[in-house]
């Protein structure tokens, strides 16, 4: 374990290094996410020129769950980007060779190779956001509240993590698997918004098959409630853990159905 | 043989390869497109929520019948128009492979606009046409009208075609930018979301601030989106739609015109290069 | 003397989807995909001793990668068994990679945007290398694979020679007991060619490391290994000494003629005197000279030379050692059978 956590950080100071040659292109895409999260916001701020509430929550309530929403989806970005690249090129290429030939565990190899600082345009929107809702609100605090929302980061990246893991893995027995990722990964969009705007069908997807609200809204409502602990806290901590438990199942069955490429 | 004919001869076999590709990738592509149409869903949802929260059945000018109809409409017309040629451009650039393009007889961007329709034929039977009858589906089952009206529908599919023209060229121009940022995942989620929120796919014009959408009418963007989707609502009156679409037109050509500008000073670039 | 590498009646299958072309074929697959068991590896059996260098070889498609990768415990056989330094290679995965190294020609292991340097001061601690230890691997690897001129440079400016000398490097930092090289030549020119073959020969004699090594060269294999295994179509079609297969498969020979007068030389038509077809015998002309390749069970050394005599007038004439390379294209050409 000792030892997985020093190979880290020797990663996260080579890449670093590499970010150093590439700094402007970083930035490009750090912007270029602040932009994209800036413009749905102008979408909710013109939303709530027009009415007070919507369906009972206050402009601050909304811009505390989606800026909620943006940390396990920053945290997730930043450190576990590679992911992307099994599914789209790594496994058709049969460039997972190299992660096989190591004496560490593949997976861990492949999520600590690469970091995607771009995600930093997504914290940056997350601060402002939490900035600005938490003053204007009056949130129950406590003292556990702050290893609780530790806690829940972890577990809430985890769904995030695992749902990549699983989808990178279907690449093992098909070679290509980018754009099921994609698809499972463009439903976290879903959580931004407060469940009870959308109807049964949708709540139940989110909530048990694809559970990317136990990533922001569960959660968040807990904070700013204080209802319910049971539900939206332990939800997705048992989110997270079975996910994650059944991407690692996915992902070892995967490396052994392992075809490579070429003769 | 006409020159028309010959022509058209030519880039026949872009077209196929541009169809074949499409139902080769069938599973990606739908995966893709499923990925992408969840956000226009959210939309309808949050939108859905807005109009419940709200006393009155107007939110801007727009019923919800009409955001609905705008959304979709919206979604499918940035889905039709939208072209990455730029992105192979781009790559043929950085790795030179450019250069076999431009020993071929034929034109280079004629290729890539020939492929793109290939594609966009399929996608029309799999994508556009299910599209317009869901949406239509949904305007009758609300309002119990048929509202479709078949005059406007016809100058909404001239507009798209036209803003898929503007939008093919506009990528043509941004992919030969791409020889000067290498970073091109950056720089095209930059573009991407700003011409969606400055075509007005994000969010109708109409909500923005009165001068600000007065600007953003008569820029080059609101001709790949807002305009044609305005002409399917029939928000627009005949007037207004040969001055739209005599925009669009113009757009298209000043977009072409700088395309040849910019492809000319590429080439001059890569002979200097070496290629 | 004791085996490091044991495999036995080793096979592997793959799943292949075939496609029909167009887009009908296209609609096709999609609902009825028409799939086919493919026989990469078909119970294949070798050993190798410790300390040897063994060539495998075979045509493109022969299943060369495939046991490579079964043996470096990327792949899954389907069946059968293999043993090497006493472990199984999927058991334990990471503890068996740990005692070999792996160089892919085709590919590299590097990291693609850092310093060379970078990338070995990662592997150290992938590998576990002890500080000391690095330091006189690193001399050790600079010394013979001369990586000093190149080793602050980002990795995606190097040559492709040098990338091959550093992924070489990479492969044997952690000092492996088994080294696989798939097509470790691929590419370079003779120069480096030859560099590389040096390097691995020292390796090989200084450390006794076991190496496995594929390559469409066959002067690769000339110049490395005494043994070699061939493979065609997933099955073994030869394992033994050199000297072996130039005795076994071919008695091919090669005489070059110079004659006084480019003008006799048209009256030479080995072919049709002997009735040969193309595969026993080749000749290339040149001016005056003319280089008659041909397979000695089928036409007498005398003959060749006493119907030449016979018809031109010589300046020089020389005879060729028995070239491996045409034995092997023989044998690929021909199969198991012939």
């Amino acid at each position: 374990m000792r030892r997985y956590f020093r190979l880290h950080r020797i990663f996260i100071k080579q890449y670093l290094k590499r970010l150093m040659e590439y700094k402007v292109d970083f930035l490009l895409g750090a912007v270029g996410l602040v932009i994209a999260q800036a413009i749905q916001i102008l979408f909710i701020g013109i939303i709530f020129s027009q009415i007070p509430k919507l369906q009972g929550w206050t402009f601050e309530e909304i811009l505390f769950i989606y800026g909620f929403s943006l940390i396990p989806k920053s945290v997730d970005h930043l450190f576990f980007d590679n992911l992307w690249m099994v599914g789209y090129r790594i496994v058709r290429k049969g460039d997972f060779d190299k992660y096989l030939t190591r004496p560490i565990n593949s997976l861990y190899h492949v999520l600590v190779e690469n970091f995607c600082v771009d995600a930093f345009g997504e914290m940056l929107t997350c601060i402002l956001l939490l900035g600005y809702a938490i003053p204007r609100l009056q949130l129950p605090f406590y003292w556990y509240t702050i290893p609780l929302l530790l806690v829940v980061v972890v577990f809430a990246t985890m769904i995030y993590t695992s749902l990549k893991i699983m989808t990178a893995a279907i690449s093992f027995w098909t070679k290509e698997s980018g754009h099921i990722t994609h698809m499972l990964y463009m439903t976290n969009d879903f959580s931004k918004y407060p469940v009870s705007i959308y109807n049964k069908a949708v709540q139940a997807v989110i909530t048990y098959v694809i559970p990317f609200a136990f990533t922001a809204y569960f959660p968040a409502s807990y904070f700013l409630t204080g209802s319910d602990p049971l539900f939206c806290i332990g939800g997705t901590v048992i989110a997270g853990s079975v996910l994650m438990a059944l991407a690692l199942f996915v992902w070892n069955r995967g490396v052994n159905a392992y075809e490579s490429a070429g003769s | 043989m006409s020159p028309v004919k010959r022509f058209f001869r030519t880039y026949k076999p872009f077209t196929r390869a541009g169809m074949q590709e499409l139902v080769a990738y069938r599973a990606n592509f739908v995966c893709f497109f499923i990925g992408e149409i969840m956000s226009a869903f959210i939309m309808y949802f949050v939108w859905k929520a807005v109009f419940l929260s709200s006393d009155s059945d107007t939110f801007m000018g727009f019923t919800m019948e009409d955001m609905t109809v705008y959304l979709f409409i919206a979604f499918l017309t940035g889905y039709m128009t939208y072209s990455d040629g730029a992105f192979s451009v781009g790559e043929e650039i950085i790795d030179g492979s450019i250069a076999m393009r431009m020993i071929r007889p034929c034109s280079f961007e004629m290729c890539f606009l020939f492929k793109e329709l290939g594609n966009r034929i399929v996608s029309i039977a799999i994508i556009f046409v299910p599209m317009v009858l869901g949406v239509e589906a949904y305007r009758y089952a609300v309002t119990v009208m048929i509202r479709f009206d078949p005059l406007c529908f016809l100058f909404y599919v001239l507009s798209t075609f036209i803003a898929y023209m503007i939008s093919f060229y506009f990528n043509v121009i941004y992919g030969f930018m791409a020889f000067f940022f290498k970073n091109l995942w950056g720089t095209t989620l930059i573009k991407e979301t700003l011409v969606g929120f400055l075509s007005g796919a994000t969010i109708p014009l109409a909500f923005l601030p009165a001068g600000l959408a007065a600007v953003l009418n008569v820029l080059p963007f609101a001709s790949l989106a807002y305009t044609p989707v305005m002409i399917y609502m029939g928000m627009y009156s005949i007037g207004e739609i040969f001055a739209y679409m005599g925009l669009q037109v113009f757009w298209l050509l000043v977009m072409m015109g700088l395309s040849k500008l910019v492809w000319n000073s590429a080439v001059k670039h890569l002979s200097i290069q070496g290629g | 003397m004791e085996n490091m590498i044991y495999v036995e009646n080793l096979r592997k299958e793959f799943r292949k989807i075939i496609k029909e072309p167009g887009v009908k074929g296209s609609i096709k697959a999609l609902f009825k995909p028409n799939k086919e068991i493919v026989q990469a590896v078909d119970g294949i059996s070798f050993e190798v001793p410790k300390g040897e260098i063994l060539g495998f070889i075979g045509p493109n498609g022969a299943g060369k990668s495939t046991v490579i990768k079964m043996l470096t415990g990327i792949l899954m056989p389907t069946s059968g068994k293999c043993v090497i330094n006493g472990q199984i290679p999927q058991k334990n995965r990471k503890n068996y990679v740990k005692e070999i190294g792996v160089v892919f020609g085709q590919r590299t292991q590097l990291w693609w945007d850092l310093a060379l340097r970078e990338t070995y001061s990662v592997l150290k601690e992938i590998y576990e290398v002890p500080d000391d230890k690095y330091q006189q691997r690193m001399a050790f690897l600079n010394e013979v694979l001369e990586l000093d001129s190149f080793i602050t440079s980002p990795v995606r400016t190097l040559s492709l020679g040098q990338r091959m000398r550093a992924d070489i490097a990479a492969a044997l930092l952690h000092s492996p007991k088994v080294l696989f090289l798939d097509e470790p030549t691929i590419g370079l020119d003779v120069v480096v060619k030859e560099n590389i073959r040096n390097a691995i020969k020292k390796i090989n004699e200084e450390e006794g490391t076991t190496v496995i090594l594929t390559t469409h060269d066959l002067s690769d294999i000339e110049l490395l290994c005494k043994r070699i295994v061939m493979i065609d179509k997933g099955k073994k079609v030869f394992d033994g000494e050199i000297g072996d297969l130039k005795h076994n498969f071919g008695n091919v020979r090669t005489f070059a003629f110079e004659l006084v007068n480019a003008s006799e030389l048209s009256k030479l038509d080995y072919r049709t005197k002997y009735r040969l077809s193309d595969d026993d015998i080749t000749v290339q002309s040149d001016k005056n000279s003319v280089s008659v390749k041909f397979n000695a069970d089928k036409v007498g050394v005398e003959d060749i030379i006493a119907y030449t005599l016979s018809k031109v007038h010589l300046n020089d004439m020389q005879i060729k050692d028995v070239d491996i390379e045409d034995i092997i294209k023989r044998l690929y050409k021909n199969g198991v059978e012939s």
